[in-house]
């Protein structure tokens, strides 16, 4: 006689699983945090998601303080409405960080410390991996690192997009 | 998540499909090398992508892998004769040589050449590093021979076993790289296991067990790095390594030897797990080669005569429900190996992944299949040689290292994380 193991891992089995949806969709903030990250990012946006939306914060890279840059503005949607970080954060289920090798990654720090209080998970994301030096690398996974409960370092851009589908979003 | 015909696309390997057909990229590991002890020894079958052969040691010591079923009225040649420089069916005499072709057909008269019209498929294979392996692709795009480092090594450095898995390979090999179960269904195994207590890297793993992960890609597959805290401002770091499209090897412990995995498809709903160990630069000693037949680390204890598991689907993986109450096993399946299979197997034959419902420590899973995906199409597309087949992707090896908190293990642990002849390890 089978034992139950060997009865129930059959492939006429597999027939009477329960078809039914088994979760509730989860919702994924995508930010871009440099230009280069943010041309990929508004890209993706263009694609059809369920439960992703997507953010720059790239204003906090590219400009120093003084040269216009304002702290209450410096998270936005991609039409250039400013967000709140916070609130942003708060109906999250997961923010993803999108990097680029060699670029200013200081925004993780601020969207970090709100993802830690609000006890959401985070990914960060850096692009380029390829082509990019050990210098570039370092100086990107420096900011990143700490922020991040998981990094991935992919060489193309597409990858992103397997991601976010992988996850639901 | 998957879309349904990505799922087909990566778990279906049979001839003709594009699975199929990255697998027929590579040399693929067939048997052990004593599985064919001697010259004209038994022919043994082969079932290879979907597809049935046979193996077997002529009388010069050539290696054969042909179709199993004789030309003639379709027997399986197990049963034939390995003799004279070739396998003769016993039921009317047709005989045929490595390559498959018929040299002898004792009905027909020698002059008429009528043999030589007889030729079955056939595969070249190759003996390496206690291996035999097999190349199923087009004849004119033959890879270089393997190169991994475990089968390059003198032989009493290495140890090599073999397991039947009875499931897709590819829920298989995401257990390779799903580097989050290990501090569940593995618990309490680390420190008990002779082939990995004793390592200083095991209080690391004991003392944090929330470790961070970073998902690199390189160029034959990826490094699954691990991190926990260490002392000084420090991160310990364990790196697997991935290369396409089955190959594993996760980071060694201590003074312990190194060691990986291969899944082979045998068919859509069976694969073989391949296991190794070896030491870089020592001989493996008689403990640890017995603890490795007893079915400790990696390795299985199978049914005498045969690679399946004493613990398997039909004595519900021998669970003791006693164990996994009071702590003494997580699980409460015996041994890493099992524990892994009876998890994997439980999936059914072909995991639905449309289903799944995956988070964000699955990443490294999500890159393998974005990489193997990647891979098929533009190998059926540009006919791109995919990676892994490079010997230089193949020259590899998975670490164990505290590095200072800013560093990318990529770069920092470079050099460890390629195979060097006689240099040790990067092992804590």
């Amino acid at each position: 006689m089978l034992s139950e193991s060997a009865r129930v891992t059959t492939a006429a089995e597999a027939r009477f699983r329960i078809n039914e949806p088994n979760s509730k969709p989860r919702r994924v903030k995508v930010i871009a945090l440099d230009r280069a990250s943010e041309r990929v990012v508004k890209h993706l946006a263009q694609l059809a998601w369920s439960n992703a939306s997507f953010f720059t914060a790239s204003a906090f890279a590219g400009e120093p303080p003084g040269h216009g840059f304002s702290m209450p503005g410096w998270l936005s949607d991609l039409a250039g409405r400013t967000k709140d970080l916070l609130d942003e954060v708060n109906s999250a289920d997961l923010v993803v960080m999108v990097a680029t090798a060699g670029e200013n990654a200081q925004a993780a720090a601020l969207i970090g410390e709100a993802c830690s209080l609000k006890r959401v998970n985070t990914t960060g994301l850096m692009l380029g991996g390829a082509s990019a030096t050990d210098a570039m690398l370092s100086k990107t996974l420096y900011q990143l690192r700490p922020w991040s409960l998981m990094l991935v370092i992919a060489s193309g851009e597409d990858y992103i997009e397997d991601m976010l589908i992988a996850l639901r979003a | 998540m998957l879309r349904k015909e990505q799922n087909d696309l990566l778990t279906q390997t049979g001839p003709g499909t594009p699975g199929g057909r990255l697998f027929r990229s590579y040399w693929l590991p067939a048997l052990l090398s004593e599985e064919l002890p001697e010259n004209d020894s038994p022919p043994v079958r082969v079932k290879l992508l979907s597809e049935r052969l046979l193996a077997f040691r002529d009388s010069d010591g050539r290696l054969g892998l042909i179709d199993e079923f004789c030309a003639h009225r379709g027997v399986s040649l197990w049963f034939g004769r390995n003799e004279e420089k070739g396998l003769r069916c016993p039921y009317h005499g047709w005989k045929y040589d490595v390559t498959g072709q018929c040299i002898d057909v004792p009905s027909e008269p020698e002059e008429s050449g009528y043999c030589r019209k007889i030729k079955l498929k056939s595969y070249p294979m190759i003996e390496r590093g206690g291996v035999l392996w097999a190349y199923m692709g087009p004849k004119e795009q033959v890879p270089p021979l393997p190169e991994w480092e475990f089968a390059t090594v003198p032989d009493r450095q290495r140890f090599v076993s073999k397991r039947l898995q009875e499931c897709n390979w590819l829920q298989a090999m995401e257990g390779g790289i799903d580097s989050s179960h290990v501090s569940f269904l593995h618990r309490g195994d680390i420190n008990s296991d002779p082939l990995f207590k004793g390592a200083k890297g095991n209080q690391y793993n004991l003392a944090d067990a929330r470790p961070v992960f970073e998902v690199v890609e390189s160029a034959g597959g990826l490094y699954i790095g691990a991190r926990r805290n260490a002392e000084n401002d420090q991160y310990y770091w364990r790196i697997t390594q991935y290369v396409l499209p089955s190959f594993t090897m996760i980071a060694p412990r201590g003074g312990h030897s190194v060691h990986g995995h291969f899944w082979i498809p045998i068919d859509d709903e069976n694969c073989w797990t391949w296991s190794f160990d070896y030491h870089p630069v020592r001989d493996l000693t008689d403990a640890e080669t017995a603890a490795m037949r007893e079915g400790k680390g990696i390795h299985v204890k199978c049914i005498p005569g045969t690679f399946r598991p004493v613990a398997n689907k039909d004595n519900d993986y021998l669970i003791d429900r006693a164990a996994q109450k009071t702590g003494r096993s997580y699980s409460g399946v015996e041994g890493f190996g099992m524990q892994d299979a009876s998890i994997q197997e439980s999936m059914g034959p072909i995991v639905d992944r449309t289903k799944e419902n995956l988070v964000s420590t699955d990443n490294g899973i999500i890159m393998a299949r974005h990489r193997l995906l990647r891979s098929i199409k533009a190998l059926m597309n540009k006919g791109e040689v995919p990676p892994g087949v490079d010997p230089v992707h193949q020259r590899v090896r998975s670490a164990a290292v505290v590095l200072p908190r800013d560093q990318a293990y990529k770069d920092a642990a470079r050099e460890a994380l390629m195979a060097c002849p006689g240099v040790a390890p990067a092992s804590v």
